[in-house]
């Protein structure tokens, strides 16, 4: 549906993409996602059209878009501020693309209705100044006014991050239904990663201008191509090479001392795992839970569970125990920290590329991956 | 924020006070003597004289020039903005080549006007003009004084007026959201459409603004019509002057001043009914810088390229010619003539080594600068009353301190007199005429609706939360006022102080009445310089202290503009709204420069979830 | 407020420097009291207020020159009557100090040299308050150039009764001028008629129409003698004092017309403003610059013509022949004075255009 083929984009003497490829499927709700600064919001602008890249093409539908204006690509796109006009009713900014393009008023009306109800916006709220509306409403409001042209693609920069928390919570799964409901091919920007692996089918993670690695977001969260998607995607610890020293000596596991070494903090555990015993699914060695000693050096409590941190071989590992009224060690405490080692993530230390070594590992575990992210949702 | 209730607003003691001063300086300088001026031209003796009146209705003069600055008011509203709007686009929102070249070219009008400006028109287009004299070797049969009369008065004052668009139009143009205009371009608008649709309404509340002025300087004008109005079109501000000076005519200026301030409070009140009801400030909090549009049409694009030129050659000229002139003697000045080798600096001797030497210009810069202070520096705690508080107590306030905009500053100053040349209680007992103080209160009376409605809407752009921060932790309101809002509208404050000292620098109006004959300001030796009476070198002088004047000007706008100027140019995405130094600040003010209501929360803040 | 008190010491602050070195430029060897006389002026022009002050200080005097227009000295005058700034005033005609007067500004005070004026040219009452100084002619001045004298206009109406002259002559725009009002109070007290509209008869006012229906409107910061010289217009109305120097700065010779009703005189006067607190000082200063000796010289600068019979001696003979051969008009003062605020405002109202 969309293809970005070697784009490189260049603001005067910096290079703000040096080389991009992307390839969106029909139907499939893509997400760019990065800290600020990273390109993500330049590649969406470059699809929409906003910036013509110094190089590469754009396809859109098979189409190459690369020098047509933005409304000649077909896309609609839903701003960061939504960028309602604030001088025109709700109506008026929804019917402004029609009425450009000399639409039948009749048609255009219909047009409007019949896109408002679908994002349910009510009569009375068509007639209103953008400004009488809330967050919620103002989101549908840009939604409409994109979708009212029928595009082929969605493009949404960052649209829930003014938004306070809850807000944004009740309004990330409104964008999704709305998606679903039209069915249309979305590309979202956003640098909030929980966002990402949450509404996306596949995201691309940016960095300096680089996409870093693309995939499921179970893909880029289990196994992060790059240390950079590791550290910003989830949660993780921290591991030193004594501790991986220690988990190779207890398993028989070959991980690299020597490499940057981090574990997800849900996959670490307190109590032995009761289904770790997966020996048939890979190398005895690196399936099976070992338990290293520590101490407990901090617990908060959350309600739902607690976050512990506990030091081990000089490793300060953060996990997470469900409250489920059992009783926990308190800080202090000596304990036993339980690590899968093909849990462990490693990354070249100079290139930061993942190493191979837990790849040995890392078989069809669909099944344990989604527990783990059920899991991890629950938690959080 | 809006519709605090007079009593609950009377519990504080800092708007009791600001209050109490208010009060006092109202009725001591605006409503008293002005109040005296009228009841003494329209209850000569306790009873009310109709003479006025029916002098006026039954001259055709006095109508048609009222009419002609009715006219020039209307027509000036329309064609300033017109040209504003574009010379404010190609600076700041088309890509143009040499934009920042235009930029200055059409900022000359911020450092000159008045009747050199006229003057400098007619050395153009007049009858011995160059390019009147160009354009006779083309069209041999051309009428040489085709530059003369309505038109000619309607287009110099609209190139000498587009100021305000450029200092308030172009400032609210950067507030406008980038977003927006990307959202209605991916939605196919053509430019037109996005200017015309977009970008144009959210200007409006700035536009009505600065249409108001225009309107105005329009009814005021005095100058352009007496230098190029010639018999057919006078207008009514010099008749108004005239019969300001004669004691027994005093009720007809008052009269004719009376239905100029009535007909400006009518386009007030229009403008601020045009203006109700709509939204015209992004919904959004986090908004996108400007980008330079390109003209994508290579036809448009050459002929607003064209277009843009042409103005910015007809902003220059007449300020080359005038500083070239300002070497040039009398007679060549008379007579038009200008020949390079006869360029001496004979006239600036003459005018600096005049016995009163460079007295006048540091009593014009003191005086200027101590009343743009006060002015300023006052109205800072009343407007950020008014912007808090609404109700009708502060609505009155408000509407009383508009009264110098009603009456010309001569009738102001002659009210002064009136009320303060005997003892009065109002100023402790004090005789105020023949002192230095009372020219001081004229300035500063001058300067307030102006500076009220500017900096009203500064503290309009500010975030309430700011101030409701610093006062959880404790703090007192002046010590909010001072650390927290003064230096968050300080920049427009200097930005508008500077302008109300650049006006004030050359005042004649008020000066002649009320100068102490031993401190004299620039504006009476300027006069006395000019005027016949100083014979041939006059003319030259008048020159001289343009230029001189332009100096001084030019350099209080480079202070307070000029150096955090690096003015429009390519620049990328910059995400977010650059935080400029005063130069930004007037834009933080100018969207917010509606004409009655500042925005009110709701328009400027994200709504809460239902 | 505070601010305000803070802003009138500096300006005062700055006022009394800056005054300081004008002062003891001016300031003679011996004599000088201290006390700086304010004295208010139309007529420092073209360096005569630079001179009175040298010539003054040799005199013991030390004044303080202020200079402002008839009209707007007129008005600051009567505006601070109740705070007085000046001690003397001058150059002012009878028509203003008559205004001044009657605001009561200034106060009654017979010069020393009060016997060698002609008294029906001063103050007309009883308590003489204003006294004359220097004889001005209003006169109607013509390129002599390009108009023979004899073709030239004999009178006033001429300029609009001969077709010959209807588009040639300078009108003012504007009566804010002495020498515009003067010139009106010429032209209609001839016509003088108690039953007239302010006193002047339908002719007379006639009269005013057709000088404003024809003729060339003045233009603004464009002197008359710029126009003549670039042959826009060929005459119109001037003061006789200045006529020798623009000749010269604008290179035109120019004659000036004597109808036969004589030309109007303005006098220009002096007079002590009303509750000085210097009054010794400022009555010696009027005696002194009043006196024969200093009109004299003043006359010889200046080309004044002054009415001080002794001092005639001493002005330029040229001067003195011109006014000797002059004409005067025969003007009833107290009637012009009573009316012309209403005839400005007729004028301006009803037909300028």
């Amino acid at each position: 549906m969309i293809r970005l083929d070697n784009i490189e984009v260049s603001f005067g003497d910096f290079i703000a993409i040096p080389r991009l490829d992307l390839h969106v499927q029909p139907g499939e709700f893509f997400t760019l996602l990065g800290p600020s600064g990273c390109g993500k919001t330049t590649a969406l602008r470059t699809l929409a059209g906003f910036i013509e890249p110094s190089a590469g093409t754009v396809h859109v539908d098979g189409r190459d878009v690369t020098r047509l204006a933005s409304d000649k690509r077909q896309v609609g796109m839903v701003f960061q501020n939504y960028a309602l006009f604030p001088s025109m009713s709700v109506r008026d900014n929804i019917a402004f693309g029609l009425r450009v393009r000399k639409e039948k008023s009749a048609e255009s009306d219909r047009l409007v209705r019949d896109i408002a109800r679908r994002v349910e916006l009510s009569d009375e709220q068509l007639d209103k100044n953008v400004a009488e509306l809330s967050g919620g409403q103002q989101q549908r409001v840009a939604v409409a006014r994109a979708l009212v042209l029928r595009p082929k693609i969605l493009l949404l920069d960052e649209p829930l991050s003014n938004l306070d928390a809850k807000l944004r919570h009740q309004l990330r799964q409104q964008l999704k239904d709305l998606q679903s409901e039209f069915g249309i091919t979305t590309v979202y920007v956003t640098h909030d990663q929980d966002e990402a692996l949450a509404m996306s089918d596949r995201v691309a993670v940016f960095n300096k201008g680089a996409v870093e690695q693309i995939g499921t977001p179970q893909a880029i969260y289990d196994h992060s191509a790059t240390e950079f998607v590791c550290k910003f995607i989830g949660d993780s610890s921290v591991l030193t090479p004594e501790f991986v020293a220690e988990l190779n000596r207890l398993s028989g596991a070959g991980l690299h001392t020597a490499a940057n070494s981090y574990l997800r903090v849900e996959k670490a555990s307190l109590t032995r795992p009761a289904a770790s015993g997966t020996a048939a699914s890979g190398t005895a060695a690196g399936g099976t839970a070992v338990g290293l000693a520590g101490e407990v050096v901090s617990r908060t409590y959350h309600g739902l569970h607690s976050r512990y941190v506990v030091r081990s071989h000089g490793a300060d590992i953060r996990l997470l125990v469900k409250e489920d009224g059992g009783a926990h060690p308190a800080a202090g405490a000596q304990t036993t920290v339980y690590v899968q080692p093909d849990h462990v993530l490693q990354y070249h230390p100079d290139t930061g590329v993942a190493l191979a070594a837990h790849d040995l590992a890392a078989t069809d575990q669909a099944g344990q991956d989604q527990a783990a992210q059920d899991q991890a949702t629950a938690i959080r | 924020m809006s519709g605090t209730p007079a009593k609950s607003m009377l519990r504080s003691p800092f708007i009791l006070i600001v209050g109490a001063v208010l009060t006092w300086f109202i009725a001591a300088f605006l409503v008293w003597p002005n109040a005296n001026v009228l009841i003494e031209t329209f209850f000569p003796d306790g009873n009310f004289s109709g003479r006025a009146a029916e002098k006026l209705f039954s001259s055709q003069r006095a109508m048609k020039s009222l009419g002609n600055s009715f006219l020039l008011a209307v027509a000036l509203s329309i064609t300033v903005n017109v040209v504003g709007i574009f010379i404010v686009l190609v600076t700041h929102y088309f890509r143009i080549r040499g934009s920042r070249i235009l930029f200055l070219g059409y900022a000359t009008t911020f450092i000159y006007g008045g009747i050199v400006l006229a003057a400098g028109y007619k050395f153009i287009y007049g009858e011995k003009g160059i390019v009147t004299t160009f354009l006779l070797t083309i069209f041999p049969g051309m009428e040489p004084g085709w530059f003369s009369g309505f038109f000619a008065v309607l287009a110099v004052m609209t190139f000498a007026t587009t100021t305000n668009h450029m200092l308030f139009v172009a400032n609210a143009l950067k507030g406008v959201d980038y977003q927006t205009i990307e959202a209605a371009r991916n939605l196919g608008a053509s430019t037109w459409t996005i200017l015309r649709r977009i970008v144009l309404p959210m200007l409006k509340p700035t536009l009505f603004a600065v249409t108001i002025l225009s309107f105005l300087t329009g009814l005021g004008a005095l100058s352009a019509p007496q230098v190029l109005g010639g018999r057919d079109f006078q207008t009514i501000t010099p008749m108004i002057l005239t019969f300001t000076n004669s004691p027994t005519s005093r009720d007809l200026a008052a009269l004719l001043a009376v239905i100029l301030g009535v007909a400006t409070i009518l386009m007030l009140a229009v403008m601020s009914r045009l203006e109700k009801g709509g939204t015209y400030f992004s919904v959004s909090k986090v908004s996108s810088a400007l980008q330079k549009q390109k003209i994508t049409n290579p036809a448009a694009n050459v002929a607003v390229h064209a277009a843009a030129y042409l103005l910015f050659a007809v902003y220059t000229l007449p300020v080359v010619l005038i500083v070239l002139f300002s070497f040039a003697d009398g007679a060549a000045i008379q007579a038009g003539r200008l020949s390079l080798d006869s360029l001496t600096v004979d006239n600036y001797v003459r005018v600096l080594t005049q016995p009163s030497g460079l007295r006048p210009f540091v009593i014009s810069v003191i005086y200027s600068a101590v009343a743009a202070v006060i002015a300023v520096g006052g109205l800072l705690f009343v407007a950020r009353i008014l912007q808090k508080h609404k109700n009708w107590v502060t609505a009155v306030f408000e509407y009383l301190l508009h009264i110098p905009w009603i009456l010309p500053s001569a009738l102001l100053a002659l009210g002064l007199i009136i009320s303060y040349d005997h003892p009065n209680p109002l100023v402790g007992g004090a005789v105020l005429t023949g002192t230095t103080v009372i020219l001081l209160i004229a300035f500063v009376t001058v300067k307030i609706p102006f500076t009220l409605r500017m900096l009203k809407a500064s503290f309009a752009s500010v975030n309430s939360s700011l101030e409701e921060a610093a006062a959880i932790m404790g703090a007192k309101t002046l010590y909010v006022f001072r650390r927290i809002l003064l230096p968050l509208v300080l920049p427009a404050a200097a930005a508008i102080a500077a302008l109300n000292f650049n006006s004030m620098l050359d005042d004649y109006d008020t000066a002649i009445f009320l100068a102490h004959p031993l401190v004299q300001p620039l504006g009476l030796v300027i006069k006395a310089n000019t005027d016949g009476a100083e014979g041939v070198d006059g003319v030259s002088n008048t020159f001289v202290y343009t230029v001189l004047l332009m100096v001084i000007t030019g350099l209080t706008m480079y202070l307070v503009y000029g150096r955090s100027g690096r003015r429009p140019g390519g620049r990328g995405r910059s995400k977010g709204r650059k935080n400029g130094g005063p130069l930004a600040a007037p834009g933080t003010a100018a969207p917010a420069l509606p004409v009655v209501e500042a925005p009110d929360a709701k328009a400027s803040a994200p709504s809460p979830v239902p | 407020m505070v601010a305000a008190a803070v802003a009138a010491t500096l300006l005062a602050g700055c006022g009394a420097g800056a005054a300081a070195p004008d002062a003891s430029s001016s300031s003679p060897a011996g004599g000088a009291s201290g006390e700086t006389l304010v004295v208010y002026t139309n007529s420092n022009g073209e360096g005569r207020g630079e001179w009175l002050a040298k010539k003054a200080a040799e005199a013991g005097f030390k004044i303080e020159i202020v200079g402002a227009g008839g009209a707007d000295a007129t008005n600051k005058l009567i505006a601070e009557k109740n705070n007085p700034i000046a001690d003397v005033a001058f150059g002012l005609n009878n028509m203003y100090f008559a205004q001044v007067k009657a605001a009561d500004a200034i106060e009654p005070y017979e010069p020393a040299w009060a016997g060698e004026v002609d008294a029906s040219l001063a103050d007309s009452d009883d308590d003489k308050a204003y006294w004359p100084l220097v004889k001005q002619a209003i006169l109607l001045g013509y390129n002599s150039d390009k108009i023979t004298a004899e073709q030239a206009p004999k009178d006033w109406t001429d300029l609009w009764s001969k077709d010959e002259f209807k588009t040639r002559y300078e009108r003012v725009t504007g009566l804010g001028t002495a020498t515009a009002q003067l010139v009106f109070a010429g032209i209609l007290s001839r016509y003088k008629d108690d039953s007239g509209d302010l006193g002047i008869s339908d002719e007379g006012w006639k009269q005013v129409e057709q000088y404003f229906q024809n003729g060339s409107p003045a233009v603004a910061k464009t002197d008359l003698f710029a126009r003549i010289a670039s042959g826009d217009v060929d005459m119109g109305q001037m003061p006789s004092s200045i006529v020798a120097e623009r000749e010269k700065s604008f290179k035109v010779n120019v004659e000036t017309v004597v109808p036969s009703v004589g030309v109007p005189l303005a006098v220009e006067q002096v007079a002590l403003v009303k509750g000085t607190d210097k009054k010794e000082q400022a009555q010696k200063f009027i005696d002194w610059f009043g006196s024969a000796d200093v009109q004299g010289e003043w006359a010889q600068q200046f080309n004044s013509m002054p009415v001080n019979k002794n001092a005639a001696a001493k002005a330029k003979p040229e001067v003195v022949e011109f006014f000797d051969g002059l004409k005067q008009q025969d003007i009833d003062w107290n009637f012009v004075q009573e009316n012309m605020g209403a005839w400005v405002e007729k004028i301006e109202l009803e037909y300028m255009t």
